[in-house]
């Protein structure tokens, strides 16, 4: 028996309440879209995007934890290395036009 | 019966919890704001945030390498090469932030949608023993007891896509490799850069 599923308040276990807090990261990644539409610039909505891979990592780490699926921790790091990349080329594009690699 | 080696399948029900919910309108969001925005840097970047929602969708649904796939694909080098193409083509500005929406796309899209949907109820249900994939125990069968003899893969998916459909990405290697010869010919050039 994991840790996940040790039972916390009335019938509800640990890892109902990691799903929990998972769905109010994504309800969070929700309200942050808000930055990325609005702008005004573009470098606000790569800096909003940049906080949506954040907030990804987190959320596929609480999966893991909830769902007692250790391998979604790989893909929390291949997505916190990719978020990464991303924000560089596009920086990089916006201060040198074109130069993206 | 096929897979009596392995552990029986934990399969829950296809309920939709608060976490899906709010990740399905996470993503629907994104996805119609891609469409929308009229700066194309600003849909490249919506794209992404695209892109790391579906990905947890994947994840979240026990398919880890398609997951890795979007995360690798999708956020990383998409957004790369979409930078790439309008670095080197011009970009329409304008002042508004979205685009007008086409009315008459949207109704051939809808219609589109509902006809594909139509075709939801044909589907088995999740787990149901009387599922083509596991009456036809033939292919199925065969996969689930050589794939980690002769790919190495524990996983039977990853097998599959990796090794087993390694031919077919050969086949499209040559594809994408003709229809780059064409558009050079098509191009009157010799090579690739400008």
């Amino acid at each position: 028996m994991s840790i996940a599923e040790t039972t916390l308040v009335a019938g509800y276990s640990v890892g109902d309440g990691l799903v929990l807090a998972a769905a109010l990261f994504v309800t969070l990644a929700i309200a942050m879209l808000y930055r990325a539409i609005m702008g005004p610039t573009n470098q606000d909505r790569v800096l909003a995007v940049n906080v949506l891979g954040t907030n990804t990592v987190v959320i596929l780490a609480l999966l893991g934890a909830a769902l007692d699926e250790p391998w979604f921790l790989d893909i929390a790091l291949v997505y916190a290395l990719l978020n990464f990349l991303m924000s560089i080329a596009i920086s990089k594009f916006t201060v040198e036009r074109g130069g993206v690699i | 019966m096929i897979g009596a080696s392995a552990s029986p399948l934990v399969l829950q029900s296809v309920g939709i919890t608060p976490f899906e919910l709010s990740l399905f309108v996470f993503v629907l969001i994104t996805a119609v704001l891609t469409a929308l925005f009229t700066d194309v840097l600003a849909s490249i970047v919506i794209f992404a945030a695209y892109s790391l929602g579906l990905s947890i969708i994947y994840t979240f649904y026990h398919a880890p390498d398609v997951g890795l796939t979007e995360a690798a694909i999708g956020a990383g080098i998409t957004t790369v090469f979409l930078l790439l193409t309008i670095a080197k083509t011009s970009r329409p500005t304008s002042d508004d932030r979205f685009d007008s929406i086409n009315w008459p796309a949207v109704g051939i899209c809808t219609v589109f949608v509902l006809v594909v949907g139509s075709t939801l109820s044909a589907f088995p249900a999740v787990g149901d023993p009387g599922s083509p994939i596991l009456t036809n125990a033939d292919v199925t069968g065969y996969y689930l007891q050589t794939a980690y003899d002769e790919t190495g893969a524990e996983n039977a998916v990853t097998a599959v896509l990796a090794a087993y459909r390694g031919f077919d990405t050969f086949g499209e290697a040559i594809v994408v490799f003709a229809a780059g010869i064409a558009s050079l010919l098509v191009l009157g050039r010799e090579v690739f850069t400008t």
